[in-house]
């Protein structure tokens, strides 16, 4: 018996136990799973600097992207939180600029001035 | 499964915070025209009559705008006084409308800047002195 007629054979088994594996066997499977892929691969250089297993760099970048995202929220929350800080530290600072320039602030209403605003620069 | 769960969930508390913080500005609570100092009435007197009537967040607005007043030139204290009852007077939207295109008006280079002033000027020569 070569290796695929071995594999055909043990699929349906596999396949029947698998509904019954508990979380922790199948922690100690997708190690033991690693650890074989890894045996066979080539070992990768990670950034240039050190040289680890392959799957150990699957999981490095798996979990810097799965990081990113986790963070995305959080820094979406700050960014917010910032920009909110910067505008409500003084809410009338802008209002008191604009009521003392020289043009009126309903000027800043006329669709004229704000056509004006959006026209490129001749 | 679990992970995911947690996942969303810290999501979902960072959102609610946000539109938290977001919805800050609409409960600002009022504060009543007895309230203000002496001299807090005097810049704000052109606004006295209607300031009670006002939302928080504008009032908040209004008492930032009075700080910056002593450190005025005369001519920005005289056009404050004259302008400030019809900024009071128009609606929300106009004056974030205002005020976005008063800030696209400071991003641009100085000189353009002058020109467009002075472009709205000739266009509104009744309008130059107020």
């Amino acid at each position: 018996m070569n290796e695929k007629e071995f594999a055909q054979r043990l699929r349906p088994w596999l396949a029947r136990i698998e509904s019954t594996v508990g979380e922790v066997q199948a922690t100690r499977l997708g190690a033991a799973r690693r650890r074989a892929l890894d045996a066979v691969r080539e070992p990768v250089r990670l950034f240039g600097l050190i040289t680890v297993a392959a799957s150990t760099a699957q999981t490095i970048r798996y979990s810097i992207v799965q990081r990113s995202l986790l963070w995305l929220p959080m820094a979406a929350l700050l960014a917010t939180l910032a920009f909110q800080t910067t505008r409500t530290a003084d809410p009338g600072a802008i209002d008191a600029q604009l009521l003392t320039q020289e043009l009126p602030p309903d000027a800043f209403l006329d669709q004229d001035f704000q056509a004006w605003l959006d026209q490129p620069q001749g | 499964m679990a992970r995911s769960t947690a996942r969303l969930i810290f999501a979902a508390v960072l959102l609610s915070i946000a539109c938290a913080a977001g919805a800050r500005e609409l409960q600002t609570p009022q504060t009543p025209w007895r309230q203000l100092t002496p001299e807090q009435q005097r810049i704000l007197g052109p606004v006295g009559p209607e300031w009670d009537r006002m939302p928080g967040y504008q009032q908040q607005r209004l008492l930032g705008a009075a700080r910056q007043y002593p450190s005025m030139q005369p001519i920005q204290k005289d056009r404050f006084e004259r302008r400030i009852r019809d900024w009071s007077q128009m609606t929300p939207e106009q004056r974030r409308a205002a005020r976005e295109t008063f800030q696209g008006l400071r991003r641009l280079p100085p000189e353009r800047q002058h020109e467009l002033r002075e472009r709205w000027l000739r266009a509104h020569p009744e309008r130059s002195h107020r």
